[in-house]
């Protein structure tokens, strides 16, 4: 038997002695536990597996189902309960939220109906101004139109700006075939006459223009007379004498050239205005005649200029 | 695991699903569910280790077939996989570290919303990828809000297992 020196310890003498190591064995807990623990999540993996097939084989019928409606019935009271306990949060989450909702909701149609009253506003214009298109290509093809006349027809760019404006600018000029002193009309009646030509624009002097003066005649009494601005800025009929019969409401209409040598600006036929009074004076020598016109002279949108066929002389 | 913690976790997953079934599947955040229940079990799986994970899938999965009369089995073959895979993470590497209940339930998040659509798949019933895969990133935010007070509720209610509780992949001898 071997002596251990005095210098070392007992446990040293044990570590030292010459008895021989157990072989490491197996450890039998942990693989024991790692057994247990594949079996235990393969049974219950194949239970779960041989759930699934026999509930898919017959969802609606035999004792799975019934046994699974009575686990259903059983959870149903705690399921309501937790309903009940939870419905004081959840009526507080639906307020906050159809708040949010109605908010953005509330954004959404105000875009909505933004886009649709512009939509409407554009399309109440372009009502208006296919209305006038309507009859202004109503008038180029009429009876009525003169027949050795064309019509350019041109957008108005520039409307008169107040009471001592009596022109319009026109989006049509001599490239277009527009010349000096060519009649203009609306779908309603005469407008004016070309007064300044440019290549791809023109200035129209309005019937209400000081310097106009067209010859007109009444259609009904065929009476003469001359259409232009009297003293109180109103269109007269001037030139009627008194032993004339001329009426209220009558229609007058240009009276076209009747002089070769000297021929009219306007065209026989174009409408002008509705006779809107007729006085007469002891001192006066003609008739006083008021003519409201056709044409809406302040905002024409679309006109035609007339542009004879043939040039005169 | 002792009788008592057993209880306690039994109780624990069964208020977990009612709540789940009852309340949360209720409340859609940007097409995804809050899953109280997922959250739970992988709490319950990180600290009492694959076992009490697997069956404690398997009992939840069982509940939510059960209350909502869905094909019996379903959602217990796949929590119970849940269960047993974040349970094994937690007995290997994932228990002591402060981020593991995070890390768990984002990667179950994805893999049980996976699993199920697959299952779905093979059985042929409706299984929409798109709108499953739309969902997973507002899921697992959904489920990272919930995960601090579940593990912090779960983590009071069953004290942690003692060491010699505990299954381990390496033992000292001496």
């Amino acid at each position: 038997m071997a002596v251990a020196p005095p210098s070392r310890s007992a446990r040293a003498a044990v570590l030292a002695s010459s008895v021989q190591r157990s072989k490491p064995t197996p450890y039998p807990s942990k693989a024991r536990s790692a057994l247990i623990r594949r079996a235990v999540v393969l049974a219950l993996v194949l239970i779960a597996l041989a759930l699934i097939t026999i509930s898919f084989r017959s969802p609606t019928a035999g004792a799975l189902h019934d046994v699974q409606g009575a686990g259903s019935t059983a959870l149903r009271p705690f399921q309501i309960a937790a309903t009940r306990v939870a419905q004081p949060f959840r009526d507080a989450y639906n307020y906050f939220s159809s708040i949010s909702s109605t908010k953005s909701e509330n954004a959404r149609l105000k875009r909505e109906y933004r886009t649709v009253r512009q939509q409407a506003i554009a399309n109440r214009a372009l009502a208006i101004k296919v209305q006038q298109l309507q009859r202004l290509l109503h008038l180029e093809q009429g009876s009525r139109f003169p027949a050795d006349y064309q019509a350019v027809n041109a957008e108005v760019t520039s409307f008169p700006s107040g009471p001592f404006t009596h022109t319009l600018e026109i989006a049509a000029g001599s490239s277009s075939g527009v010349r000096l002193n060519s009649p203009v009309v609306s779908g309603d009646g005469l407008v004016g006459i070309v007064s300044n030509v440019e290549p791809q624009t023109a200035v129209v002097t309005l019937l209400t223009d000081p310097s106009t003066f067209v010859a007109a005649r009444d259609v009904q009494t065929r009476v003469q007379g001359m259409v232009h601005t009297g003293p109180g800025g109103t269109l007269i009929l001037d030139q009627v004498p008194k032993q004339l019969r001329v009426k209220k409401g009558d229609a007058l209409v240009t009276d076209g050239t009747h002089n070769a040598r000297y021929p009219d600006l306007y065209p026989y036929g174009i409408p002008i205005g509705r006779v809107s009074s007729v006085n007469a004076t002891d001192t006066a020598t003609f008739l006083q005649v008021q003519v409201t016109p056709f044409a809406s002279l302040s905002s024409p949108d679309a006109v035609a200029v007339l542009v004879p066929k043939k040039q005169h002389r | 695991m002792t009788f008592g913690d057993g209880v306690k976790a039994a109780a624990l997953l069964f208020v977990a699903a009612v709540v789940q079934v009852s309340i949360f599947s209720q409340l859609h955040v940007f097409g995804a569910v809050p899953d109280v229940l997922l959250v739970s079990l992988v709490a319950l799986a990180l600290l009492r280790g694959s076992v009490v994970g697997a069956v404690g899938g398997f009992f939840a999965g069982l509940l939510v077939d059960t209350a909502t009369l869905g094909t019996l089995g379903l959602t217990s073959l796949v929590l119970t996989l849940a269960g047993y895979w974040i349970g094994r993470y937690g007995e290997t590497t994932g228990r002591a570290r402060a981020h593991a209940p995070f890390l768990s339930v984002a990667v179950v998040t994805v893999l049980y919303q996976l699993g199920l659509l697959v299952v779905h798949f093979v059985l042929g019933e409706s299984a929409p990828a798109g709108a499953v895969v739309r969902s997973l990133i507002p899921a697992i935010v959904l489920n990272l809000i919930l995960t601090a007070p579940i593990y912090a509720l779960v983590r009071r209610l069953l004290r942690p297992a003692a060491r010699d509780e505990l299954t381990a992949e390496v033992q000292l001898l001496g």
